[in-house]
């Protein structure tokens, strides 16, 4: 059975004055997926969220978002939680998560339900009657995102959902994303996590500069980038490796370092081997975060889908 | 709509939990009530040491009808004139102790410094020169008083009197006058003041009714006032709850819920409500008061509804405007420069309203009343003045006040749109004018 999208934006642009923040973009999401959106700070991320759950309007082009086009009603089955937390100080858990839920239209009973639910799978059942002025940064952080889930949307957008958490909260939140994949919520990832997005989205998108620069499954976006990395560590004078032919780009981790080459691996291998004393050595896709700054960094040329 | 209600009920718990609301409910009884109580504690809490002071007197008769008049106040004029026993001789004012300063050749000047002197030592309390000629006028005929505490009016007072009195006696009786029958023939007459007279369809004649100041002035000007309050308490929070949810990032969070409008109503229903639960608990506690009083029947019913209509009104157009320059703004300090025409605009019905009261139906009491902002405020004070308006001039501010509402709320509305998510631009009202007339 072909997957249904629950977002679709078809020749989308908008503009800010003479700033084009977003250029004429066509992108899917299909049902029941997580997809990341990454880009760089001021690429547009942030727009086009906002045009999902209309909040703003595209100058051109249409959005469809859970088979609507035009009106807003499809917003009661999106949960947004946004990058900057957005929290009333003064109230207390409960009451806040209350609120949040009433204005998704739902019904009071079912919401209670759904925040002991919550604050019990996510550990903050004791902090309900508490007010939000009091809780830690992780704790906002984690009622935060209850009340995007509270009232089971079926797309559920996330701006940086693990910025400001320990490893501890962060796994509370990534397994609570898991569980409402399975349960059948499409996911809209946004994050400068790549390790995250390369380990939880089943695909990318990346916009740089308002346009779409990638779209797809991590394996169909490395593939296209091909097998052009490898990951050494040398003894001795590491940066030697720098200098030697069909090296691109030499990068030292401390543990490791990463080449990028073009040409033949074995031919570099040969000349790593009369260079250095290597320790260990191994042919591998680019990363995410590699792909990401090539594209993004100021001094490379954008790449083109 | 369920989302406006869940926002305004929602706004509307969270306000009168607050102890803003609850400062402000108990703020007005409390300072009223302090303003009435704190005189009456303190109205006998008197100095009532004796105050010395000392009298020259060139004249050679005045100073002794003085200390005459002086020691007469000692005996009897300076106790409480309550009837209660306990109280009775109860001293209320100070007594006055003059002292008869032996001429002995020195002048005017000499005196004033010896006496002045004796003041700052505190011998005396103040001192009173009294020309040779008095009661003839010229230079030789002048009264001084000297003191270092000219705050104390008692003394200075009296004395003026009391010389005045004895002055004036002189010279009636120089003339051959009797200072009786001149006191009998200049004596005040009081004019009554009355309402109208009517008849009724049977042809009985209702007599005039002697005005009532309660009627006349307090109801109207307690109206207005309240009124005035309402809109002066609740609306500019409207600015900062905006703003807050601005600079927090909350306002993304709710407009991924509802539209920017929803949000703008809803918070102007909560505080339309806040400010209609605080009148009614003031009216309800005005009224009992009232009614105790037996002043009840002066208070005529139609102006509840007035007062709420007008209530309801004022607090859309202003909460409206407020909410309007809030979204526009990104910190207090960009709100507080631009809340001040809108303050202003509030402020008009108190800058005018006195000239009105005394002429509620002169042609600047109408076009006031008819300038938008003011409409709801100033045709509140002039309904309440007896007798009201004509039917005509209710329904015109009305009409003047109900469009000017929906004009400012659909005008906030737009610009409320845009200035929620408006960042990093300067809020001015140039750009609101220009949101205004974007499509």
């Amino acid at each position: 059975m072909a997957l249904t999208n629950a977002v679709t934006l078809s020749g989308v642009s908008k503009s800010y004055g003479k700033h084009r923040a977003v250029e004429n973009l066509d992108l899917r999401v299909p049902e029941r997926s997580v997809y990341g959106f990454i880009g760089p700070n001021g690429s547009g991320k942030t727009t086009i969220l906002r045009m999902i759950l209309r909040i703003i309007h595209p100058d051109e082009g249409a959005i469809e978002v859970m088979g609507r086009t035009s009106t807003r009603a499809a917003n009661d089955q999106i949960g947004y939680l946004p990058e900057e937390r957005g929290l009333y100080k003064k109230m207390t858990v409960q009451r806040l998560l209350l609120y949040y839920a009433k204005l998704k239209q739902t019904p009071k009973a079912e919401a209670k339900q759904q925040i002991d639910r919550w604050l019990q799978r996510i550990g903050l059942l004791d902090w309900r009657s508490k007010k939000i002025e009091t809780l830690s940064k992780g704790m906002a952080q984690k009622v935060q995102f209850i009340a995007t889930v509270i009232s089971r949307p079926k797309l559920v957008i996330l701006d940086e959902p693990f910025s400001g958490l320990d490893p501890v909260n962060l796994n509370v939140i990534r397994e609570a994303i898991v569980s409402l994949r399975k349960e059948g919520t499409t996911v809209i990832l946004s994050t400068h996590d790549m390790e995250m997005a390369e380990r939880m989205c089943d695909s990318i998108f990346m916009i740089y500069q308002g346009k779409k620069v990638l779209n797809g499954t991590l394996q169909s976006i490395q593939q296209r980038y091909g097998e052009d990395t490898i990951r050494m560590s040398v003894d001795g004078d590491k940066r030697k490796a720098a200098a030697l032919t069909g090296v691109e780009d030499w990068r030292d981790f401390g543990q490791y370092q990463e080449i990028r080459f073009s040409g033949d691996a074995q031919a570099l291998l040969r000349q790593l081997a009369n260079t250095v004393r290597l320790k260990s050595f191994a042919v591998t896709k680019p990363s995410l975060h590699d792909i990401f700054v090539r594209i993004a960094s100021p001094q490379k040329p954008a790449a083109n889908e | 709509m369920n989302k406006i209600i869940t926002i305004a009920s929602t706004e509307y718990v969270n306000a009168l939990r607050s102890k803003a609301f609850l400062i402000g409910l108990l703020a007005m009884p409390l300072m009223v009530g302090l303003m009435i109580i704190v005189p009456q504690l303190t109205k006998d809490k008197v100095d009532l040491s004796d105050r010395k002071f000392a009298i020259v007197d060139f004249s050679g008769w005045l100073g002794a009808v003085i200390v005459q008049q002086a020691e007469e106040r000692n005996k009897t004029g300076v106790f409480s004139n309550e009837d209660d026993e306990r109280t009775k001789r109860r001293q209320a004012q100070p007594r006055f102790l003059p002292e008869l300063i032996a001429l002995e050749n020195a002048t005017w000047e000499d005196h004033v410094l010896q006496l002045s002197n004796r003041v700052r030592d505190k011998e005396i309390f103040a001192f009173v020169l009294i020309g040779g000629t008095v009661p003839d006028r010229g230079d030789e005929g002048r009264i001084a008083y000297h003191t270092q505490t000219p705050t104390f009016q008692a003394l200075p007072s009296w004395l003026e009197r009391i010389i005045n009195q004895e002055v004036r006696r002189i010279r009636f009786e120089r003339e051959g006058l009797d200072s009786q029958l001149i006191q009998e023939i200049t004596r005040q007459v009081n004019v009554e003041r009355l309402g109208l007279a009517s008849q009724s369809e049977s042809g009985e004649i209702q007599e005039a009714k002697r005005e009532n100041q309660i009627a006349t002035f307090a109801i109207p000007a307690v109206s207005m006032l309240l009124l005035f309050m309402m809109v002066m308490s609740s609306t500019p929070a409207l600015l900062n709850s905006v703003l807050e949810e601005k600079m927090q990032k909350i306002i993304e969070v709710l407009l991924s819920s509802v539209t920017p409008f929803q949000l703008m109503m809803g918070k102007l229903l909560a505080t339309v409500s806040v400010a209609a639960t605080l009148s009614a608990l003031y009216l309800g506690a005005l009224t009992w008061v009232a009614g105790n009083r037996g002043f009840l029947e002066l208070i005529p019913l139609p102006l509840f509804f007035w007062f709420f209509f007008f209530l309801i009104l004022a607090i859309l157009i202003f909460g409206s405007m407020f909410l309007a320059i809030g979204s526009t703004c990104n910190e207090i300090q960009d709100a507080q420069s631009l809340m001040v025409p809108a303050m202003l605009l509030v402020m008009i019905p108190v800058m005018t309203w006195l000239p009105i009261l005394q002429s509620p139906t002169g042609s600047f009491a109408r076009w006031m009343s008819l300038f938008p902002p003011a409409t709801p405020m100033l045709m509140m004070l002039r309904m309440a003045i007896p007798p009201g308006l004509p039917w005509w001039e209710i329904l015109l501010g009305v009409g003047v006040a109900i469009g000017f509402t929906l004009l400012t709320v659909t005008s906030a509305a737009k610009i409320f749109r845009i200035g929620v998510l408006s960042q990093g631009q300067t809020p001015s009202f140039g750009r609101m004018l220009q949101w205004l007339l974007s499509k």
